[in-house]
């Protein structure tokens, strides 16, 4: 019997006026890693923001369903202390805020929703070393300000970093590889194959096969226009990388 | 004419000169009465707007009566307020404690009120920080000249630990005001820290007006830090003027942290008056409800080779209002000079208001001078960044807040003074 982690049913989304998500449906069960692939422009980012409850991303029809709760009345940070996890395309400089003081708010903050008691210091320095060391996270890169001055590379390796000690139960990873040398990219795909498990599910969004290749998907889903418009497996994505979007897309418009 | 200036008796009146300045004062507070919207200088923050006209001068040193449950008959629990070591003077409703404190060789510490005829430099310094017709606040602080401390740290004397003005203010009865000066020779060669805490116990609500004015003299070669917290009542007055003289190679280097009252002004006036003099005017301010806060500097370059810096970071929020005017002179000699001025604001609501008004005035070639002024809002991708990582909208808020007057408590030397400020800000 599978459990079905996240339940998407008909959703329509809008920034500011302009209609982006346009009945999208979808159902990611435990132990399922989801690829979404398509087009720039086609509304894979505003799909993550969408669920992940960003401001001006408004949600103006349809449901989703995260391990059976109404996901869309939940705060940004309900969300991710429920165990939703979004590794961004470009994350943000937060210039003043070291790496460890903010990742020390984060884990404090999702174990007090599970009900765990917060990590000390201690305990938590031992945590983020150990994790780092794994992603080739330097001592010094933990002192510095969130993701200031930080490399593509190294961004998306502290991206990893906090899946690893978050431990969300689903995670979307928005183009994961853009910004990565095949080195990086190799080091951030370990670490996220790393988590994979039979509880939790992962959304892959990417327009390159290539990530693919490192993480493997169960389910490959082409997006065009705010929707899904064919899914497969994993071969659907090789096919692609042969056709390209343009068939895919004609046949919607 | 003003509520504020009323005839009461004050000590000393035998002596000539004191007698002098203090007419001098009330002359000059007359003339000029409160600063309205008209007068330039008290264009954002004005007075008159708060009727401070009902305040009402106390001249007995415990205003409460024995039922009153402030914490004024508790004395032992307000000398914890400060968690470093230091020598501590403590003021209640703006009377001096009298109590002993044992003091280090070469610090002399006596009520204003004995120095005036205890103290050789009393008369030469006195009022010589200050020009009675341009800050009529402190034109009526010299009015009431009586109250408040005369502290002298003799030549080549360096303090092992911080001074200590701490002022509670107790007030249950509405509309307390009072003056205090403060005068502080540093001689050459010297070097102290001076702390100055004004806080409140008992009525959150309670309403009083604390007008006080430093006079500083930094003498050649001497360091004196000195570091202040406003964090009055929400619905009182705070007027301070700290007039400063630096004198060769001497350095004066000051952060004012202001977070309470209703309407506050720290304004300072650094006078470099000889080559190699230096400053540094930083400060902070922390703001809700309807407050305005006002942080007003003005150095004057009088001499060559002289060097100022001021770093004033603001948070605003609710519907209060932020001020900042700073302002550099430099004089036609004071040659390879170097003044430098930033403000930086955060608004956290649509409704909070800053003002900002920098000057400068440069008057001499080959000098280094710069000022910069900016606002803006917390960043909402930060934040959203921030919470999509679990972390709560007002923690996010609250670390945004924190890694923004980094740099200005940074200003602090590393000490359990700055661990203070900083848990102060919170």
């Amino acid at each position: 019997m599978k459990t079905p982690l996240l339940e998407i049913e008909d959703l329509c989304a809008r920034v500011q006026d302009k209609e982006i998500i346009k009945g999208f449906n979808l159902t990611i069960n435990a132990g399922e890693v989801h690829a979404i692939m398509g087009p720039n422009g086609a509304g894979k980012s505003t799909l993550s923001y969408v669920l992940c409850g960003k401001p001006g991303y408004e949600v103006t029809s349809g449901k989703v369903r995260f391990k059976g709760q109404d996901l869309l009345s939940m705060s940004v940070e309900e969300r991710a202390r429920e165990g939703l996890f979004l590794i961004m395309q470009y994350p943000v400089e937060i210039p003043g805020v070291p790496v460890t003081t903010f990742l020390k708010h984060a884990i404090n903050a999702v174990r007090k929703h599970r009900q765990e008691p917060e990590l000390d210091t201690p305990s938590f320095l031992k945590l983020i070393r150990e994790e780092s060391k794994k992603l080739g996270i330097s001592a010094d890169m933990l002192k510095r300000p969130v993701n200031v001055g930080f490399s593509g590379g190294e961004k998306k390796r502290l991206e990893t970093l906090q899946l690893s000690i978050l431990k969300p139960s689903f995670a979307i990873l928005d183009e994961a590889d853009s910004g990565l040398d095949i080195d990086a990219l190799k080091v951030v795909a370990d670490g996220v194959n790393a988590e994979r498990s039979d509880s939790n599910a992962m959304l892959v969004i990417t327009h390159y096969q290539r990530l693919l290749n490192y993480i493997v998907p169960d389910f490959v889903h082409i997006f065009a226009d705010g929707h899904i418009v064919q899914s497969g497996g994993k071969e659907l994505a090789l096919e692609l990388e042969e056709s390209g979007y343009a068939r895919f897309v004609k046949e919607n418009n | 004419m003003s509520g504020l200036l009323q005839n009461i008796e004050l000590p000393e009146a035998n002596l000539p000169w004191l007698f002098a300045l203090r007419e001098k004062g009330r002359e000059a507070f007359l003339r000029q009465g409160l600063p309205t919207a008209k007068t330039e200088a008290w264009k954002y923050t004005r007075p008159r707007d708060l009727q401070v006209d009902d305040f009402v001068m106390q001249t007995s040193p415990c205003h409460c009566s024995d039922e009153c449950d402030c914490e004024h008959h508790s004395h032992s629990s307000l000398d914890d307020a400060l968690p470093f070591d230091c020598y501590a003077l403590h003021f209640d409703n703006g009377h001096l404690r009298h109590e002993h404190l044992p003091l280090p060789r070469g610090v002399q510490i006596m009520p204003l009120s004995d120095a005036f005829s205890f103290a050789d430099d009393i008369k030469s310094r006195l009022g010589k920080t200050l020009n009675l017709d341009k800050y009529p606040f402190a034109a009526l602080n010299t009015a009431y000249l009586n109250e408040g401390v005369y502290i002298s740290i003799a030549k080549h004397t360096r303090l092992d630990k911080p001074l200590a003005l701490v002022y509670h203010t107790h007030s249950c009865h509405d509309n307390l005001f009072f003056n205090l000066r403060n005068l502080i020779v540093v001689e050459s060669g010297a070097q102290a820290e001076l702390i100055e805490y004004h806080h409140y116990s008992g009525a959150e609500k309670s309403r009083y007006f604390a007008n006080i004015v430093n006079e500083i003299f930094v003498g050649r070669d001497a360091v004196l830090s000195h570091y202040k917290l406003q964090d009055e009542a929400f619905k009182a007055v705070h007027i301070a003027f700290n007039g400063v003289k630096v004198k060769g190679g001497g350095a004066y280097r000051s952060f004012c942290l202001q977070k309470g009252a209703n309407l506050a002004r720290n304004e300072t006036f650094v006078s470099l008056t000889e080559e190699g003099a230096s400053t540094e005017v930083n400060a902070a301010y922390l703001m809700n409800g309807w407050a305005t806060i006002d942080t007003t500097t003005d150095v004057e370059h009088l001499a060559p080779q002289t060097v100022s810096s001021q770093l004033v970071k603001g948070v605003v929020g609710g519907e209060a209002k932020g001020v900042f005017q700073g302002k550099i002179h430099i004089a036609p000699h004071a040659v390879k000079t170097e003044g430098h001025q930033l403000h930086k604001a955060l608004l956290l609501t649509d409704t909070a208001e800053v003002d900002c008004k920098p000057e400068l005035e440069i008057f001499a070639d080959d000098v280094k001078c710069s000022h910069g002024a900016a606002s803006g809002e917390l960043d909402e991708e930060q934040l959203f960044y921030m919470r999509s990582r679990g972390i709560g909208e007002d923690e996010a808020k609250q670390l945004l807040i924190d890694a923004y007057l980094e740099d200005v408590l940074n200003t602090l030397p590393d000490t359990s003074v700055k661990q203070w400020f900083a848990s102060k800000v919170k």
